[in-house]
């Protein structure tokens, strides 16, 4: 444990060592969040209500989206495919530790800084924006949204891994991984909420993991799901966990054996 | 002198492509996933136009007309700029040197040495779309399509001038990654028209940050929506902000302490 706790601290090191890309990745985080908020904020004017949303639960959905976000899909999980393409993953091999546990614990970093750091930077566009929000008053929805957003980390945390675990059998890990973001930038809801969508392409999009990193952990905490709805989208996503566990085992397993070091 | 450069420009751009298509199946991908990603927006668009028949007084074909006109000055700008995007690592190798000993200009080779082919393959598609959506638009005069054209570069301009601020920023703080992102995050407010935002927002990303003079004033101008003295305003700022820019990368090029090397 002491171990884990070790690559924790040293992973936050490393992110303040370079203060400048520190603050230009804040920036960026906060960046985002303006264009989509201030696009929406636009959209929205002279609506009372479009696709269903009032200004407040629009721009509540956008601003959570960017605490959800970075909490949900920041990872260092992209490093890993890098780490088996340049052969430097023996490095990681030949360690008392766990391989997995060391991503997991870089990830816990760098959620832990984004969580800190997001929290502070919405309170502060809060009192600058003065934006309508929906305050969620249930205390057992707001539990259940956590879990959601707990379940869409895990989740994305095996997505990414196995996007990296690619490298494996060919050098070329950022193609697939720029393509995973696309789908992502569309089918997560971090620019829109999916259900704005026409019919089918919002069925398609629930059949898809990317559905449970942004948009359901946010429709819980808006309390839009229905009970049978949200107990529908816990199941899919609890099955969907459990395949790319499994799969993210099996991939790695069969990616070791495959594993030549090439480049070392 | 220029043909020299010209020359040069095509030899690292030969082998640019000969790098990046080596993999066919990273190309492709890749490839896919630019497409993917234009058509992912232009499918919002239409979602959001399927409950409102304006936005700003725009028409969904307006709308469409200046997402078009965004993606094709974004794409060609990537096209000649995609080397900057590898700049930091010259930086904090000290790598930079090899280009700095070389009797060339520099900022030619950190600027547009490295073009990316997946970007020359979208432009077609852009050029077709932009083409068919503008004839949709209705009455449209020689002079607006030569307005339309001179703002185009005008875009590219400020967008050759954003490039050579984010390589500035690259030598004075060995930062390009997130710098570089946040100019692609701002720079995607263009894919609306900045009279959809509200003010102060607007006017900032219009003249201040001249977003709005690169992405929105070309098709504006196509539609007539902009007066002639607005265009030559438009062509001094988006020349203004370029000679800036260049004078932030002497400065910067000047404190380039050839650290690692």
């Amino acid at each position: 444990m002491h171990t884990y706790l070790q690559i924790i601290k040293g992973t936050i090191e490393e992110y303040t060592t370079y203060r400048v890309s520190f603050i230009l990745w804040r920036v960026r985080l906060v960046v985002q969040l303006l264009v989509v908020y201030f696009m929406w904020w636009a959209i929205l004017a002279g609506h009372q209500e479009l696709f269903g949303y009032t200004q407040g639960a629009m721009l509540t959905y956008v601003l959570f989206s960017s605490f959800v976000r970075p909490f949900v899909m920041g990872t260092r999980t992209q490093e890993v495919g890098e780490l088996i393409r340049s052969g430097n993953l023996s490095n990681y091999l030949v360690r008392p530790m766990r391989f997995l546990g060391f991503c997991a614990s870089r990830d816990i970093a760098d959620k832990l800084l984004n969580v800190i750091f997001a929290v502070s930077e919405i309170i502060v566009l809060y009192v600058l924006l003065r934006p309508q929000l929906f305050i969620q008053t249930s205390a057992v929805v707001i539990l259940l949204s956590f879990v959601a957003l707990v379940m869409g980390m895990v989740l994305f945390f095996y997505f990414s891994l196995l996007i990296s675990y690619l490298g494996f059998w060919t050098p070329d890990v950022w193609a697939p991984r720029f393509l995973s973001f696309v789908f992502a930038e569309f089918f997560t809801g971090a620019l829109f909420p999916l259900d704005i969508l026409s019919a089918p392409l919002y069925l398609v999009s629930q059949s898809l993991p990317f559905y449970y990193f942004i948009y359901f952990p946010l429709k819980v905490y808006l309390g839009q799901l229905s009970s049978m709805a949200m107990l529908q989208g816990f199941l899919i996503g609890i099955v969907w966990t459990a395949g790319l566990w499994a799969l993210e085992r099996i991939a790695w397993s069969r990616g070791l054996r495959a594993y030549t070091a090439e480049g070392k | 002198m220029f043909m020299r450069y010209v020359r040069i420009w095509w030899m690292l751009t030969v082998s640019s492509f000969m790098i990046s298509l080596v993999s066919r199946f990273n190309a492709g991908v890749f490839f896919v996933g630019k497409f993917l990603r234009f058509l992912f927006f232009l499918i919002f668009l239409l979602t959001v136009f399927s409950r409102t028949e304006t936005l700003a007084g725009y028409t969904v074909n307006q709308m469409v007309f200046f997402y078009l006109s965004f993606s094709l000055v974004d794409t060609i700008a990537q096209l000649f700029f995609r080397e900057v995007y590898r700049f930091r690592s010259l930086i904090v190798s000290g790598d930079f040197d090899f280009a700095l000993i070389k009797p060339m200009n520099p900022l030619l080779r950190v600027l547009v040495g490295g073009a990316d082919p997946l970007d020359l393959g979208m432009l077609p598609l852009y050029i077709a779309a932009v083409i068919y959506t503008g004839g949709r638009l209705g009455d449209v005069s020689w002079v607006n399509v030569v307005f339309y054209f001179i703002l185009l570069i005008n875009g590219l301009i400020i967008s050759t001038g954003f490039h050579i601020l984010v390589l500035a920023l690259g030598i004075l703080a060995t930062e390009v990654d997130h710098a570089i992102m946040i100019f692609r995050d701002v720079v995607s407010m263009g894919r609306i028209p900045m009279d959809v935002y509200h003010e102060p927002l607007r006017t900032t990303m219009t003249f201040v940050i001249p977003v709005g003079v690169m992405m929105t004033f070309p098709a504006k101008a196509l539609m007539g929506l902009l007066s002639p003295w607005m265009v030559i305003f438009s062509i001094a700022l988006g020349l203004l902000f370029f000679v800036l820019c260049l004078k932030a990368w002497h400065y910067a090029l000047f404190q380039y302490s050839s650290a690692s090397s």
